[in-house]
């Protein structure tokens, strides 16, 4: 049986456009994963109907995350990385109080939805306390509008 | 002919690949509510040019329609969102010879109670908002 074709040629892929797109989705997922911060403790954030919120400016900020309990508890608190136990509020105002030192000047707070408002109001009045006059940015869910 | 060996290149690219594929987390869009925060002057007692409106805020359960709303002082009951947001609306002054009571910058306070779920309490202050008010504080649980 006679073969059809040259039986010295070969079929090569042509890489080319397929290291472009691989190069391409590289760097889309380097530049992606480095605007993730590090700061913020997920938690399910309240979402108001017809919210009048907007973007936080991206200015220098300390992130004070309330980590929740059942029943409307906190865990404890983590600021700018730092975790420290739900009543420690000298050591978050010394923390705050630092990051103010060295030029932030927004203070992000973030509750679970079901956080009762003592422990919001405990962190209010913790940063009241410093004597600065920052400006606070509460914090809610951007994603049901 | 000089050719490069692309095997070990695309080796090393794939891994990368599924490196960053695995290891990205999509930050969750979150938007906010800008509050300042105003010194507490101790000992001093300040008066007030306007006396402030207190919305007294309670949660009696875990959905949005077991959030209660009074208002302190002789003001109509307002029971809901809905009510307070109409209440603001039309008592709202705005302009010279408006017939309304309250002004863009008069003091509103929103006071939670102890155990007011935090999503509650913002469903208050994101009414305030909305109806275009400009000076609200967070007061001290009631």
């Amino acid at each position: 049986m006679a073969r059809l074709g040259n039986p010295t040629s070969s079929i090569n892929a042509n890489m080319t456009p397929m290291i472009d797109v691989t190069f391409l989705l590289i760097v889309f997922f380097v530049v992606v994963s480095q605007i993730v911060d590090r700061d913020v403790v997920p938690m399910d954030l309240p979402s108001p109907n017809h919210a009048s919120s907007g973007m936080p400016e991206s200015l220098e900020h300390v992130t004070v995350n309330l980590v929740p309990l059942d029943g409307g508890e906190i865990a404890g608190i983590v600021v700018s990385g730092h975790a420290i136990a739900a009543d420690a509020m000298d050591e978050l105002a010394a923390i705050v109080n630092t990051r103010l030192q060295g030029g932030a000047t927004d203070i992000h707070i973030r509750a679970d939805r079901a956080t009762k408002y003592s422990h919001v109001h405990n962190v209010i009045e913790a940063i009241r306390e410093i004597g600065m006059t920052p400006r606070l940015q509460l914090v809610v869910s951007g994603d049901e509008r | 002919m000089i050719g490069l060996n692309l095997t070990s290149m695309i080796d090393v690219v794939f891994l990368l690949l599924i490196y960053f594929m695995v290891a990205t987390e999509f930050k969750t869009a979150e938007e906010s509510f800008p509050m300042d925060v105003p010194m507490r002057n101790h000992g001093q007692i300040i008066t007030l040019d306007h006396e402030p409106l207190v919305i007294l805020v309670e949660s009696a359960g875990m959905g949005m329609e077991d959030l209660r709303i009074r208002l302190e002082g002789p003001w109509d009951p307002v029971g809901t969102l809905d009510a307070l947001s109409s209440f603001l609306r039309s008592n709202k002054a705005s302009g010279f010879g408006s017939s309304g009571l309250f002004a863009e910058s008069h003091p509103i306070f929103i006071k939670p109670t102890n155990n007011t779920r935090w999503e509650h309490a913002i469903a208050a202050y994101n009414i305030v908002v909305n109806e275009n008010y400009t000076n609200i504080t967070l007061d001290e649980p009631s």
